[in-house]
């Protein structure tokens, strides 16, 4: 606030360093907004992609998994699926895409051959190669959604912060430093006025007190030469 | 009764006639596709399958319910097969059954790797081959894989398991004893038959059921692209393929399709290989084997009455008829359309 300010020439050399850094805060942090939310249209198309692909991989794979069901029975469908332990190995590392940290998720041995997959292949058929096919599929889908998507959230977090910041310096900081930099120029004409006016004051008065004193001057010494005509 | 003794296919196909003449139709599957899965439970109740949804009733619902019914009553069907038949049609019977043992044995194994509750693995086996209660709950009562094995270790299973046992040790995945499990079943098809004039056309079938496994692992190979042997997966006793062969059609489908058209099959699967030309999917073209298989049994029943063709056509048809039946379960559970269903059943 203008009125915490102390209106000193140090104060507002203070602040104009403020004011020339924050502007160049602004443009730098604008610039990153802008560079963000073109990296996020890219994200935002390749994750609209990975979502719908997810959503048909899905579909498929449940109509594969209800006709194996159906034609193979059930119990056949869980014994197969009972005939592995070995789960998938999902490692995540991460990459940096304009100062945000986004995960990069490898998965091995989501895809399987059918010797890989637990169950015997002489006693069993196609339909359950199909619906474990559909199923590795859909899963290596998911995999990748989560990371198009959890890089996509962490970016639009970052976005919305960097708004706010060059909102905050745009819209208050740089405001506000700017009306105490007018209110502390004023302060300082003001007080520059007032002593050029004080300066004046002091200047007429000693004038005046001279010329008085040479007015009492010059009367003393009519009376003395007029004394001395006497 | 068992292999020992005399032969009784009259008194046999006598029985089986009327079993035959009692399974569903044309007219019970027209009904069947157009109700939901608990319509389709009470009208099973109101058939042969009355004793079964009453006592599953309780446990379980829905397709379930079906599903669990429809494989005890194939149990209970098949199992008087193999009371009723004797001497050597008990043997040629035994043979094409013990396909539910290979089942039992894998499901118990596939349990325990998957630490299953012991109610869950019972729930999942149809008691149908040649293993009597005994050996089953002797199976279901093992702590571990090895001990399956073991027990085990009297039957037609026991060396091919034992053999497999140190590959699953090692890569502890259970291909190895599953496929042992298989082979062995398939193995013993064609053991020691042997063929006269009524059991040539069953030879036939059996060769027919390797030839069309064969054919079914090769293309499933072929279509995987995998890096496997085939040879490691022929099965030996057919007329189609020999394991050479085999592991070269395996390299190159088109080869494999042309050679079973140019196969005595080929006309019966002639528009089954015409799609699996044009299509990546291997689901119409298994469809084709079935009702291949499923035709050429209902001939066989007719040409020798009094031998075992005509069980090996009914237990076939039975079994038909339980895919079919849980396939229109399942397939009204999923909210498949009418049309789509009755495409999936086979039905002569």
């Amino acid at each position: 606030m203008a009125k915490d300010v102390k209106p000193t020439r140090k104060n507002l050399m203070a602040i104009e360093d403020r004011i020339e850094l924050s502007e160049r805060g602004h443009d730098t942090l604008e610039q990153k907004r802008d560079g963000l939310i073109m990296e996020f249209m890219d994200i935002l198309e390749q994750a609209q992609d990975v979502r719908s692909e997810l959503d048909a991989n899905y579909e498929t794979a449940q109509e594969t998994l209800n006709m194996a069901r159906a034609m193979e029975g059930d119990v056949a469908v869980r014994g197969a699926a009972a005939a592995l332990k070995e789960h998938p190995e999902i490692t995540t590392q991460s990459k940096n895409i304009m100062g945000v940290v986004v995960p990069q998720i490898e998965s091995s041995r989501v895809k399987k051959s059918l010797d890989q997959r637990g169950y015997g292949l002489l006693g069993s058929s196609a339909r359950i190669d199909e619906a474990a096919d559909a199923y590795e599929e859909l899963l290596e889908t998911i995999i990748l959604a989560a990371e198009v998507e959890t890089a996509m959230k962490k970016m639009l977090t970052e976005i919305e912060t960097t708004k706010r910041r060059v909102n905050a310096l745009e819209f208050k900081l740089l405001p506000d430093l700017n009306e105490n930099k007018e209110y502390i120029e004023q302060k300082l004409e003001e007080q520059e006025r007032e002593e050029i006016f004080r300066l004046k004051k002091i200047k007429n008065k000693k004038e005046k007190e001279a010329a008085e004193a040479e007015a009492e001057a010059e009367a003393e010494e009519a009376t003395a030469t007029a004394s001395a005509d006497d | 009764m068992s292999s020992a003794g005399g032969s009784n296919p009259e008194y046999v196909t006598a029985r089986v006639r009327a079993r035959k003449s009692a399974l569903y139709g044309d007219e019970e599957y027209r009904k069947l596709v157009r109700m939901g899965p608990s319509e389709i439970a009470r009208f099973m109740e109101e058939s042969d399958y009355e004793v079964e949804i009453n006592a599953l009733g309780a446990r379980h619902s829905g397709v379930d319910l079906i599903e669990y019914a429809l494989n005890r009553n194939l149990a209970r069907q098949f199992d008087d097969l193999l009371e009723w038949a004797g001497g050597r049609l008990y043997d040629l019977i035994a043979r094409y059954l013990r396909k539910f043992d290979a089942w039992n044995v894998k499901t118990v194994i596939r349990g325990l790797y998957s630490d299953a509750d012991r109610e869950d693995v019972e729930d999942d086996l149809i008691r149908a081959g040649e293993f009597d209660d005994a050996v089953v709950d002797s199976l279901l009562s093992a702590p571990n894989i090895e001990e399956v094995v073991d027990r085990l270790s009297g039957t037609i299973f026991g060396a091919d398991l034992d053999a497999a046992y140190e590959d699953y040790e090692d890569t502890n995945v259970l291909v190895p004893l599953e496929n042992a499990v298989d082979r062995t079943y398939y193995g013993h098809l064609l053991d020691e038959l042997v063929v006269d004039e009524a059991t040539a056309q069953y030879r036939a079938f059996l060769e027919a059921e390797i030839d069309f496994r064969n054919a079914r692992n090769a293309l499933r190979l072929a279509q995987s692209g995998a890096d496997i042997d085939p040879a490691a997966y022929y099965i030996d006793g057919g007329t189609l393929f020999t394991a050479s062969g085999l592991a070269s059609l395996s390299q190159n489908r088109d080869e494999l399709v042309a050679a079973i058209r140019e196969s005595q099959y080929g006309d019966d699967l002639s528009a089954a290989l015409d799609e699996l030309e044009n299509a990546e999917s291997l689901i119409r073209f298994e469809r084709a084997l079935d009702v291949a298989l499923l035709e050429y049994t209902n001939g066989l029943g007719h040409v020798f009455p009094l031998s075992i063709t005509p069980i090996a056509s009914y237990i076939l048809a039975k079994e038909r008829e339980v895919d079919n039946i849980r396939a229109i379960a399942r397939g009204r559970e999923a909210g498949l359309a009418e049309d789509q269903i009755q495409q999936e059943l086979v039905i002569l």
